[in-house]
């Protein structure tokens, strides 16, 4: 699987966060964008695990902005399986 | 990997009958009890025993002592759940040093917020050393930048020190023991510097009073260590009590709230505590489900702290759990706070939520909590949960603002005396002068009355917010709306308010000196987004005309008067969008009474 396509499949997932149904890129925020809460980040992040069969470490989710940046975390969990 | 016993055959259970830490981990590693940790999906990561645990403190001890570390001085800890911050805050112990926990961070995109927060910290505390994780440590060293911090490194760093030269003393029982960080905005922190007689008497009243322990009791936490409730309930006074303890990282909790229901089914935890939130979460997260796959009969002590009780959730959690044995007299709502190093009330015991109905039109208009007749319809009535009596040793009184004691059934400020109390904030003579009133009394700055005396929680008087289980300084929340070009400072206030199930709703007035509506609708939003970076909450924007509000002597937005004329819909609105309360709020009698 590619950057791309990790990317898209995110898009896919996070639909159902997108309560103002705008478009959603690499450069989507989840927080100031999707306003998603610290309550579905943790839902998001279980979906995402289970969906990709990745453990994401937990202290590096305070680094991710934009959808771009879950993807190239997922990527590299990934890349490191 | 086998997990430490719950019992010790060949030792006596002595509940809390200490002087110092050190004296319970002596005593603690003589059996074979300890901590388990375990993974984010609930699997045996790592077990220690007390004895292991003191062995490697008080090796690390010799070393932390070699390093020529002064005693005293502030040692901070990134408070992960794992081995390595327990036998570093006893190492401390062994060393004379001060062990200062710090906070973790989990918000979306809060990286910078989380560095300013342990900025303050580690300033206000004025650390000599700090430790992380090997993953966190580029944040620690983000933060500690320029601060004077002189050793600062990962667990096998300190490990990896010297020995030669150490010999270190431990703290005796008329010393410090650790400095604690759970209030205070993040630019001004405050620091409850605990003792050891405070510690160790609070531990003993938790475990020979509040949960009464026994041969038998497991402990099983998810809270963080940073937090009094997660530090001295789940770590320092099981130890106290050489009880066993399962952790699971809050991370994990979060996540997957099952994995803490299931290691308490799994391993026979006795005694586990939460704010009303996480009962909330498992109930959310059991949808498909019957909820009949866990063993929950060996729960005796389901605790409930840390926010307001809501009895609504907890009713869903054991309709939800009846199917695993869920005991619902296992509640045990409790009343503390780290002012006061952690507990100070604890209901009986196998009684359940009791909860107190009173008429909310006296309760709003006179501030007295009068019972509600059966026949009173839900809408003119209010309930409130009775926390139980204060500890032996410990008193309570409800007191009007010129500190009067008040009747039974009076609203008041709770305040409490006793042998944990704080001596002050640490290097904040004001914010303790503010706090420990001249005849040595706590103000908690919460609101409530006493029934037959037991405490019962009407709300805050501090300004507070509690969202999701977490504090959020309302300082915070305006100084990064400020930070915006389009805001003027001191032209923010931040509150929330709470609805009928006592949740809490954040709400951002903001005076608006832009006149393009379109301009205006993207300042809701930037003030929207630059909340949940900073704070990971949801928040309504309240923009409103310049000079409309009521300003504190200090030229700043009051909040109170903010929330008052917010909650009776007097305020002014900009825009468009709807705003004000929703007709199920309640009214403003809590801002009425919080005073400017």
């Amino acid at each position: 699987m590619d950057k791309d396509s990790v990317v898209n499949e995110l898009c896919e997932l996070l639909q159902k966060y997108n309560k103002e149904g705008i478009e959603l890129t690499a450069e989507t925020k989840l927080g100031s964008d999707l306003d998603v809460d610290s309550v579905e980040v943790m839902d998001l992040i279980m979906e995402i695990e289970d969906k990709f069969d990745i453990d994401i470490p937990i202290n590096l989710v305070s680094e991710i902005e934009s959808i771009g940046d879950l993807a190239s975390l997922v990527f590299k969990r990934l890349e490191a399986r | 990997m086998q997990l430490t016993a719950t019992t010790n055959a060949d030792l006596a259970f002595r509940i809390g009958e200490f002087e110092t830490l050190t004296d319970g981990l002596d005593y603690a590693a003589k059996g074979v009890t300890g901590c388990n940790f375990f993974s984010p999906r609930g699997k045996i990561a790592d077990v220690l025993t007390y004895a292991e645990i003191r062995q490697r403190a008080v090796d690390l001890a010799v070393r932390l002592d070699a390093s020529g570390l002064k005693r005293g001085s502030r040692f901070g800890l990134i408070a992960e759940t794992n081995a390595s911050f327990v036998v570093f805050f006893y190492a401390c112990q062994y060393a004379g040093l001060i062990p200062v926990p710090l906070p973790l961070s989990i918000n979306l995109g809060g990286h910078e917020s989380h560095v300013t927060r342990l900025r303050g910290m580690i300033a206000a505390a004025d650390l000599s050393a700090a430790m992380a994780s090997v993953d966190m440590l580029p944040t620690l060293r983000e933060a500690a930048e320029g601060s004077g911090v002189e050793l600062i490194g990962s667990p096998d760093d300190f490990y990896g020190l010297t020995p030669v030269g150490g010999d270190p003393r431990p703290f005796d029982k008329t010393e410090a023991c650790y400095l604690q960080y759970s209030s205070g905005s993040t630019t001004q922190p405050r620091g409850v510097l605990v003792t050891q007689r405070a510690i160790t008497s609070n531990g003993r009243a938790i475990g020979q009073h509040g949960l009464r322990l026994r041969p038998g009791d497991r402990a099983t936490s998810w809270l963080p260590l940073y937090h009094d409730m997660g530090l001295v309930g789940f770590c320092l006074a099981p130890m106290l009590s050489q009880v066993s303890i399962d952790y699971l990282a809050t991370s994990t909790f979060a996540l997957r709230p099952r994995t803490w229901l299931k290691t308490m089914s799994d391993h026979g935890g006795t005694i586990s505590f939460s704010p009303t939130f996480g009962y909330e979460l498992c109930v959310r997260r059991m949808a498909n489900s019957n909820g009949g796959e866990f063993d929950l009969s060996r729960w005796r002590i389901a605790g409930i702290g840390g926010e307001m009780v809501r009895p609504d959730v907890l009713d869903a959690f054991v309709d939800t759990f009846a199917n695993s044995g869920f005991d619902r007299t296992a509640f045990l709502p409790s009343y503390g706070l780290a002012e006061a190093t952690l507990a100070v009330s604890f209901t009986e015991i196998g009684a359940g939520v009791r909860v107190d109905r009173v008429d909310r039109d006296a309760y709003e208009r006179t501030g007295k909590a009068v019972p509600a007749p059966r026949t009173t319809p839900a809408s003119s009535a209010r309930s409130f949960v009775l926390c139980g009596r204060v500890m032996p040793g410990y008193e309570s009184e409800i007191r009007n603002d010129e500190d009067q004691v008040l009747a039974e059934r009076d609203i008041g400020r709770v305040c409490i005396k006793g042998p944990s109390l704080m001596d002050g904030y640490f290097r904040n003579a004001e914010a303790t002068r503010a706090t420990i009133l001249a005849d040595g009394w706590l103000d908690t700055g919460d609101m409530g009355y006493l029934l037959d005396d037991e405490i019962v929680i009407t709300g805050r008087r501090k300004d507070m917010i509690i969202c999701n289980g977490r504090n959020i300084w309302p300082q915070d929340l305006e100084w990064a709306v400020e930070s915006l070009p389009a805001v003027r400072s001191g032209c923010a206030a931040a509150f929330s308010v709470n609805d009928d199930h006592d949740e809490e709703r954040v709400v951002v007035v903001v005076e608006c000196y832009v006149n393009d509506p379109e301009k205006q609708q993207e300042l809701v939003k930037d003030i929207a987004a630059i909340i949940h970076r900073t704070a990971g909450v949801h928040c309504e924007v309240v923009l409103v005309p310049a000079r409309s509000l009521v300003y504190t002597s200090s030229g700043k937005l009051s909040r109170a008067a903010a929330k008052t004329q917010y909650l009776d819909g007097s305020i002014r609105l900009l825009h468009a969008e709807p705003a004000g309360p929703e007709p199920h709020l309640e009214q403003p009698r809590l801002a009425v009474s919080a005073g400017a």
